[in-house]
């Protein structure tokens, strides 16, 4: 194990002017001279809680944008392209032959979608993502992904959080334990979603057992005020003036308090997160306020709930937050991509139209302004679908086999890695646990899945369990 | 499911293979059983064994697979014929007899994983292992590798030499320095310490200071103006009566039922008491769990004997109806379950929530992580996975229950009246059915009467007297010993693991709890004298709470990985009088309180924090920031707002209430009214039991001050009490200070409100400025302290 200090992910100059004159400059100056400080990262007391902390080993990536698929999308009607299910439709040979949920006797069904080649790389995408289609040369695709249950809240849980009951912090509260956030002023971790949140609610970026600066904040896109962001986050009845003037006064027998105390770090740092909540009352709204954009932005994303998420995404990673997740859902629907189980043609080109835009503006916007390098977009929901029908028109959940995507962030552009059987049930070929997804989202984020642990309970907790190989093969 | 990151720890824990013998017993029973035809006889079998399957195993698979791999890979060993029917993190390695649906026969034909991953085995070579899986993969007996059998990897005489697992014996007193002030023995214990190391006792704290601390402490709301004055004159008056007074104040807040909320509450935490059950959704609220919180707030109350407080919360439904409600505190624990039935998921959920029984039992009662034994014994103390399941067997036949708290005439007039509901509506479905199953439209008539029982039913609903109150209790539902579950999965049982108590505690003989599911058994073990944690966890926990840090630091956990205590020979001290007073948790008030070492003052001394920083040997009173629960409540009592009612219902949202915060609704997963404001504050959020709180300053902390309704409401309050009560300026800050911080403001402190109140407002703001300078005053540092 090394503990040798790298380059640090941002420039010293950036942090700071990131950081403005609280009480995160200190601690992230101190820390950024300081070449012990790049082992396991140590709960700080106080306000640092959250300030930037040197990974164990140089990042690909900075931040994380994960645009979750709740309820299983089908990977054989949109990016995992089976031309053989066509040829044997209706059979049920012995590939197909496994138990989910409802152990369906059909046979099976042909995707009801087209399919086409796109890019240099000739990737093979359903007709229902004409726009992400356009960018495969930067995705990296995993299509033997696979996960423990066929049911959603335990697959979600077990996507979100590593396990499958809600009781572990989240992907996003790790990467905030294990790294803080570059922008003090806004929260590191928020997640979103167009009306329902996802099954399982709070616990997707539930902090659990870590500290509580750690969890997600939550904001609905359909919903939200940019003011209303945080609780509490406006006054509602003193002008900025009056106010400072309050929390002057504040601060100044807070002050007094500390000299009579002589010595007291919880004291000095309460006087500075007060300092750094007047601030937040106007960084937050100004960060969830999408006006200011160009109209040649806001054309590229257009006009849907799931893209606005996007362009959120997209001005809260510029900002320095650590994770964004972004709950895909339409009409109020907990589960969206659930609709599979009746029927695919109607439920995903539904699902897919309301996505496909922002999904693909993100990533060009992203990319032009040099931000998809450190950013790292996941793409994919809890488990699959599988090739054979349920029903007439329908398929059943999937858990042997399904297909995660990701881009920028120091994978592979153009790339395609594992795969399932012919038919597109089972990974078979380089097959990826979720937990082997989680070590590598930490591995390019610069932590070690390994090492990244918090002592609870009696033991030490890890996002990976006792789980998880980083997957090399995709690593740019 | 705890990553072993520290190896080097676990190196006491020798595996000794003594277990050939169990393995070759099980493997005769096995072979007899599975009979079958076209099979060689054994010797035939295990010398194809010895001649194909071993060398192929060992050639091909141990890289990775055995006990000598450097790596495990997916934890799967194929060194004994054990590990292979326990087999690795994809479930079991072999299915005797079944070739085609083994994993390993499986992978090495390249369907599912592809084993081994550099070259596939030959058609024979695989032949082979089908012929021997076939047959029941016969192993020769012989000395195996396998750690899962109980019991035999600790050196028992070694690891029980730890300092938690040893008897607890009253200490002999330490002598010290003349100059000492001694007021107990507590204080030669912790002046004693301190001479050692060169550390200077510290000074009392002033008397004022003493007094709202003590208030803080006991009842969680400091003391108004007149108490405070009260009782600073009667414990200043004489010195030769000082400790007296002291003593009596501390007798008479130990009287108020306030107590009970604040410590009460204290013991939530460690219970994690929550109002909802708590899987993915809360969907199975608990609408009467206030009933136990009640019941834990009166125990605390009527001093409840510690020993009978622990009886009553593990078995008291075998005691009677009062007692039974203490059995919330597994009863209101979370109970997992799965949302579509799929085998796998069910076992999961189930041993998710047996995992919380034995976890909380353990941590909270024994201070001893049992659960971390439930995938594989565990990795630094001594706790075989089997005595993790002999615990969880006891819970796993309890069951949840609802405990009528009303009386029998109310019970059967509710119970009747739900019976003519369900009549009235079994009316109507039979009438619904009888057109239906003739294929025809109801006639004219036969609507009309469908339609009288509809109109019958809704009227008998909206009449329904409500559900009278029950308590959430568990009682027995079986008396079955548990077998392990191997790598914590129930679908894969083991050996059985009797019903009993930990060995580490217990010894090597122990009874097998038999009566019930044993939980009266488990309770006597809990609470015998000759237990050495029971005592000495709750002590500690005593002391944390008023100490703001524990004498042992990690106060849930007392094993190897624990740390150890800071003042050892005090701990058990105390943990001896604690027993002997009749495990009186007021007495232990007492004692702690009339010390010299609690009455320190929380002066800063930089010597003594060069030299102890984290001050482990108390030279000082350590300064708290309140819980979340005591800086509400006091907010609200210096305003002269804070409604006092005990008990009752939850309360859905605390912040714009006015009774105690204790009352809050609080639930295990989404944030719901009172969650939010709560955890902003570091609330714990009850999926677990929780040992102590962490104190962390956020900024969003500071715009729950600066902005919300339920701070400026407070504000309004108290300046409306200040105009109210004072006409001048002047003296209306003399008043605020008085109230709020128990002390009278200095000059300048005069001279900067006077300066607040004359700057010019730069707008017609609706907050004006006495309610502003309000509101900064009970946002500030000083308030929200305890020093």
């Amino acid at each position: 194990m090394t503990h040798r200090a790298p380059g640090p992910p941002v420039s010293r100059r950036d942090l700071l002017q990131r950081l403005g004159s609280g009480f995160g400059t200190i601690a992230a100056a101190s820390m950024l001279s300081d070449p012990t400080h790049a082992g396991r990262p140590q709960i700080d007391v106080g306000p640092s809680l959250l300030s930037p902390k040197l990974p164990h080993f140089a990042p690909k990536a900075k931040h994380v944008i994960q645009l979750f698929m709740p309820g299983g999308p089908s990977q054989v009607d949109t990016f995992d392209y089976k031309p053989l299910i066509e040829k044997h439709a209706g059979e049920r040979p012995s590939a197909v032959d496994r138990k989910t949920l409802r152990n369906t006797k059909n046979g099976l069904f042909p995707s009801p979608f087209g399919f086409k080649q796109y890019g240099q790389s000739g990737k093979w995408v359903s007709d229902i993502f004409p726009r992400t289609a356009q960018c495969v040369d930067d995705i990296c695709f995993v299509h033997s992904m696979h996960t423990d249950i066929p049911e959603h809240a335990g697959a979600m849980l077990m996507f979100n959080l590593g396990h499958l009951q809600p009781s572990r912090p989240s992907l996003g509260s790790w990467l905030c334990y294990g790294l803080g956030t570059e922008n003090q002023e806004l929260p590191g971790f928020v997640a979103m979603s167009p009306r329902a949140q996802p099954r399982g609610k709070a616990a997707n970026w539930g902090n659990s057992f870590l500290p509580g600066a750690y969890s997600g904040v939550y904001a609905n896109i359909a919903s939200m005020k940019p003011d209303q962001i945080l609780r509490d986050l406006k006054n509602p009845h003193l002008p900025r003036a009056e106010q400072r003037q309050q929390a002057e006064l504040l601060a100044q027998l807070n002050r007094l308090d500390l000299k009579r105390q002589q010595q007291d770090q919880q004291l000095e740092s309460s006087i500075q997160a007060m300092e750094m909540a007047f601030k937040m009352q106007f960084a937050v709204p100004d960060a969830f306020n999408t006006e200011s954009e160009t109209k040649t932005t806001l054309e590229l994303y257009g006009k849907s709930e799931f893209a606005k998420g996007c362009l959120l995404a997209r001005r809260l990673v510029e900002r320095g937050v650590r994770m964004v997740q972004l709950s895909h859902s339409i009409d109020g629907y907990d589960i969206a991509w659930d609709t599979g189980h009746g029927d695919i043609k109607g439920g995903h080109a539904r699902l897919a139209q309301a996505c496909d835009q922002g999904i693909a503006a993100l990533l060009q916007d992203l990319k032009q302004r040099g931000l998809l390098d450190e950013t790292l977009v996941i793409w994919g929901g809890e488990f699959g679908r599988a090739p054979t029908s349920e029903g007439q028109k329908g398929r059943d959940h999937d858990h042997y086999g399904f297909t995660v995507w990701m881009a920028g962030g120091g994978v592979k552009p153009g790339f395609t890695h594992g795969a399932t059987d012919e038919f597109g049930c089972s990974a078979v070929k380089d097959r990826v646990h979720v937990h082997d997804l989680h070590a590598t989202i930490l591995h390019l984020m610069g932590l070690d899945h390994e090492r990244l642990t918090y002592r609870y309970s009696g033991r030490d907790f890890r996002l990976t369990d006792v789980h998880g190989n980083v997957v090399h093969d995709i690593i740019a | 499911m705890c990553p072993s990151t520290h190896p080097e720890d676990y190196a006491e824990a020798r595996v000794v293979n003594q277990t050939w013998l169990c393995n070759s017993l099980a493997w005769l029973i096995a072979t007899a059983l599975w009979g079958g035809s076209a099979r060689a006889n054994e010797g035939q079998e295990l010398e194809f064994f010895e001649s194909k399957i071993r060398p192929l195993l060992v050639n091909h698979c141990y890289e990775c697979h055995s006990e000598t791999s450097t790596k495990l890979a997916a934890g799967l060993r194929l060194d004994s014929r054990a590990a292979i029917l326990r087999g690795g993190d994809s479930g079991s390695a072999v299915v005797v007899g079944k070739p085609n649906e083994s994993l390993l026969i499986q992978s090495v034909r390249y369907e599912s994983n592809e084993m081994p991953p550099n070259q596939k085995l030959d058609a024979a070579s695989i032949a082979a292992l089908e012929q021997w899986v076939e047959w029941g993969a016969p192993w020769p007996a012989e000395e195996s590798p396998d750690s899962m059998t109980p019991e035999v990897g600790y050196d028992w005489p070694e690891l029980q030499q730890h300092w938690s697992w040893q008897p607890v014996t009253r200490p002999i007193l330490p002598t010290v320095s003349g100059t000492a002030l001694i007021k107990n023995p507590i204080d030669q214990f912790v002046a004693s310490r301190l001479a050692e190391n060169a550390l200077r006792q510290p000074p009392p704290a002033a008397t004022a200071t003493l007094v709202r601390r003590s208030f803080i402490d006991l009842i969680g709301i400091p003391p108004s103006p007149t108490e405070l004055s009260r009782w600073v004159t009667a414990i200043d008056a004489t010195p030769t009566k000082r400790d007296m007074q002291f003593g009596q104040m501390i007798d008479e807040l130990l009287e108020r039922p306030q107590y009970g909320e604040r410590w009460g509450r204290h013991w939530l935490d460690v219970a994690r008491y929550s109002d909802t059950g708590g899987w993915t959704q809360d969907n199975r609220p608990h609408p009467f769990a206030w009933r136990y919180r009640d019941w834990v707030v009166a125990a605390f109350n009527a001093d409840m004997p510690y020993d009978q407080f622990v009886t009553n919360q593990i078995a008291g439904d075998q005691v009677d109806t009062e007692s039974a409600i203490g059995t919330g505190f597994f009863a209101l624990g979370p109970s997992y379950s799965s949302d579509g039935g799929d085998p796998e998921s069910v076992a999961q959920a189930k041993s998710e929530t047996l995992d919380d029984r034995v976890d909380t039992f353990s941590r909270a009662f024994l201070g001893l992580t049992v659960a971390c034994a439930r995938c594989h014994d565990h990795k630094f103390d001594p706790i075989p996975t089997q005595d993790y399941y002999s615990i969880a067997g006891i819970f796993n036949n309890s069951r949840e229950t609802e405990t009528p708290l009303a009386d029998v005439e109310i019970q059967k007039t509710y119970h009747a009246h739900q019976g003519k509901i369900r009549a009235a509506q079994d009316k109507v479905n039979q009438l619904q059915k009888i057109p239906k199953d003739q294929k025809r439209e109801p006639t004219d008539q036969e609507k009309a009467e469908i339609k009288s029982w509809q109109e019958k039913t809704t009227e008998l609903k909206a009449t329904a007297p409500a559900k009278y109150d029950f308590a959430h209790t568990i009682h027995d539902a079986g008396s079955n010993d548990m077998k392990i579950a191997l790598r914590g999965n129930l679908l894969k049982s083991g050996e059985v693991a009797p019903r009993r108590f930990l060995r580490i505690v217990e010894g090597q003989t122990r009874n097998h709890f038999q009566q019930g599911s044993g939980r009266t058994q488990l309770a006597k073990a809990v609470v015998d004298p000759s237990n050495p944690l029971t005592a000495r966890v709750m002590v500690n926990r005593i002391w944390m709470n008023h100490f703001g840090e524990a004498l042992v630091r990690t106060p849930s956990n007392f094993g190897i990985l624990g740390e150890p205590p800071s003042h050892p020979k005090l701990l058990d001290w105390l943990a001896v009088e604690f027993v002997e007073s009749g495990w009186s948790i007021k007495s232990m008030h007492r004692t702690i309180m009339n010390s010299a070492t609690y009455q320190t003052s929380s002066d800063f001394d930089q010597e003594a924090f060069e030299s102890d920083g984290d001050n482990r040997l108390l030279w000082r009173m350590q300064p708290r920031r309140m819980d979340v629960e005591t800086w509400r409540d006091s907010l609200l009592a210096v305003t002269g707002e804070l409604d006092t009612t005990l008990g009752g219902p939850a309360i859905d949202r605390i912040v714009d209430s006015q009774r105690r915060t204790l009352y809050a609704k609080v639930s295990r997963n989404e944030p719901k009214g009172s969650d939010e404001f709560l955890r902003l504050f570091d609330f714990p959020i009850p999926r677990a039991s929780a040992a102590k709180r962490t104190s962390n300053v956020l900024p969003q902390q500071f715009l729950f001050m600066m902005n919300s309704p339920f701070m400026i409401k407070r504000a309004k309050a108290l300046s409306e009490l200040l105009q109210r009560k004072e006409a001048t300026d002047a003296a209306r800050v003399n008043l605020a200070y008085s109230l709020l911080y128990g002390r009278a403001p200095t000059v300048q402190e005069h001279e900067i409100s006077k300066q607040f109140f004359t700057t010019q407002p730069v707008s017609n703001e609706s907050l004006d400025r006495w309610q502003q300078y309000c509101q900064v005053m009970l946002s500030a540092n000083e308030f929200m302290y305890i020093r």
